[in-house]
């Protein structure tokens, strides 16, 4: 019955003709009226109306409601903390050394960015490859050891972190080296002058 | 009647257009690069630039877009009265980096170690310094190629390739602005068409006076300026680089610590105007350790050891240069 009473309220809201008396019974049954008003609010969110249809106290009624909701205590997170600490010190020296893993995807669509302003001819000759990223690596083995033989994770992982350092090094020591160069042309000798006379 | 006539010959119209459309496009594409810039060569434009980058007063910014990430700079450049290069580079995102420049002192502001200034006419960062300096030394190791025209930061521009005459090199692309001659971005790119890392200016002024910024600059107490050693040629190691791609000469040659790991190394650079190379090695405690390498943008960091020697090169060059340049040293008494 309720069923086929939803089915009149649908059918009004298409603008499927009614008797009057359905019509009444809609508006005196509060159920139904407010079906009524759902079903609208539906269509418009449907047809992309829906701010001129949210009521002006949206947020306040949403933050009352959060206001009677009952406490529900936080479970304590500490118990997760080693094994989440050991990955953020990869994370930490991973991001200097440049997110190297994601690059490859990324350079696929900038390649895609150039070939637009550039003759065709000269890169359809040459499609992109694959950018090769983290090369083999002899410290680190594939992922299934490392789920099975606790031990030998720790000194994999310390492994991995050690090169990991030592590339990171590397790399901030030879950009220091390229700053630490004296580049001078000839045409700025009378600069030097000016500049030793202050 | 009419309407359908009408119809009708719209639709031929259109036709036509479909059919013309296509082959001029294929013909945009195929032949003017060369044809329509034969009458200005690549070079002038890359001297064009040189020009530009050490006369005008500009205002730019800059995105270094490599590894997924996005480095937004701000670049200051012009020529106070008195004739004095001014020039400041930021970079705006994490950490404080700052480059400041007046005239033939360079001042590097960065957030892990103190300030300091160097003697040199060429801030380096992320835009190589060649292109402010004489574009002339890469002559022996690129061919220059202009390659087109296309549209970048709202400015038509001239495409310029920076082709490496061997296979052991990237190649660059330059997007200069036609009217200025300056740059409007940079691409490096694999010989085999994939992009490594680009730079893409976003805003650029040239305006006919200093920038305020600069002006202060001017008048700016600098950082103690470093005394470089000028013993790069008298320093001697016990081994050497026996194979470097055409072009590239030995810049520097030291011993120093590692900042991060405090290792101390022996060092060179080398350089072929474009890129540098620089080959570390040092005593390790491993006897033999298989090649590694990671890449960060075009940069290539290497690493392996052999006969307890652990040789390091890193620089902006393929992993298969570096790997051959790592294998090509040799050690005196022992080969």
């Amino acid at each position: 019955m309720s069923e086929s009473k939803f089915e009149t309220v649908s059918l009004l809201v298409d603008n499927y003709q009614q008797s009057d008396e359905k019509f009444d019974a809609i508006i005196d049954d509060e159920q139904l009226s407010d079906t009524w008003d759902r079903y609208h609010l539906i269509g418009d969110v449907i047809r992309g109306d829906v701010s001129s249809s949210l009521p002006v106290d949206f947020a306040e009624s949403i933050s009352q409601a959060i206001a009677t909701e009952p406490t529900i205590l936080a479970p304590a997170t500490k118990e997760i903390s080693p094994k989440q600490s050991i990955k953020g010190k990869i994370v930490q020296l991973f991001k200097p050394v440049g997110q190297l893993a994601i690059a490859a995807s990324v350079t696929g669509v900038l390649i895609l960015g150039v070939q637009q302003n550039v003759a065709q001819n000269e890169i359809n000759s040459v499609m992109p490859n694959q950018v090769i990223q983290t090369i083999p690596f002899a410290g680190v083995a594939d992922p299934v050891s490392l789920n099975f033989q606790q031990p030998d994770r720790k000194t994999q992982k310390s492994i991995y972190i050690e090169q990991q350092r030592r590339f990171q090094a590397l790399l901030s020591d030879h950009q220091r080296q390229i700053k630490l160069k004296s580049i001078n042309d000839k045409t700025s000798v009378k600069d030097k002058v000016e500049d030793s006379s202050k | 009647m009419k309407i359908s006539m009408i119809r009708v010959y719209y639709g031929l119209l259109l036709t036509l257009g479909v059919l013309i459309m296509p082959s001029s496009l294929a013909n945009d594409i195929n032949n003017p690069p060369v044809k329509t810039t034969e009458s200005i060569p690549a070079k002038n434009w890359l001297e064009h630039l040189t020009t530009s980058l050490k006369t005008l007063n500009f205002s730019t910014s800059f995105v270094v877009v490599k590894n997924n990430q996005a480095e937004p700079y701000r670049w200051y450049h012009g020529v106070n009265s008195k004739g004095i290069e001014l020039e400041i580079l930021a970079l705006l995102n994490g950490p404080r980096r700052d480059t400041l420049r007046r005239g033939n002192i360079v001042s590097y502001f960065e957030s892990n170690s103190q300030p300091y200034s160097v003697n040199s006419s060429q801030i380096s960062g992320p835009i190589p310094s060649v292109f402010s300096f004489d574009i002339g030394i890469l002559e022996n190791s690129y061919d220059f190629v202009s390659v087109g025209k296309s549209r970048i930061l709202g400015r038509p521009a001239q495409i310029i390739r920076i082709v490496s005459k061997d296979a052991n090199r990237y190649g660059y692309w330059l997007w200069l602005d036609q009217e200025s001659g300056l740059l409007l971005k940079t691409a490096l790119i694999t010989r085999e068409g994939n992009l490594l890392e680009q730079i893409q200016f976003t805003y650029l002024d040239i305006a006919p006076t200093l920038a305020t910024s600069l002006k202060h600059l001017a008048e700016a107490e600098l950082p103690k300026v470093v005394n470089l050693s000028t013993q790069t040629e008298k320093t001697q190691f016990s081994w050497q680089v026996n194979w470097l791609p055409l072009g590239f000469e030995r810049v520097k040659a030291d011993r120093h610590r590692i900042n991060l790991t405090q290792q101390s190394v022996e060092f060179m650079q080398f350089s072929d105007g474009l890129v540098d190379v620089s080959v570390y090695v040092s005593p390790s405690k491993s006897s033999k350790r298989g090649v590694e390498f990671v890449k960060d943008g075009a940069t290539v960091v290497l690493n392996q050891v052999v006969n307890s020697k652990e040789i390091s090169v890193v620089g902006k060059i393929p992993a298969n240069t570096a790997k051959a340049i790592a294998d090509s040293v040799s050690f005196r008494g022992i080969r």
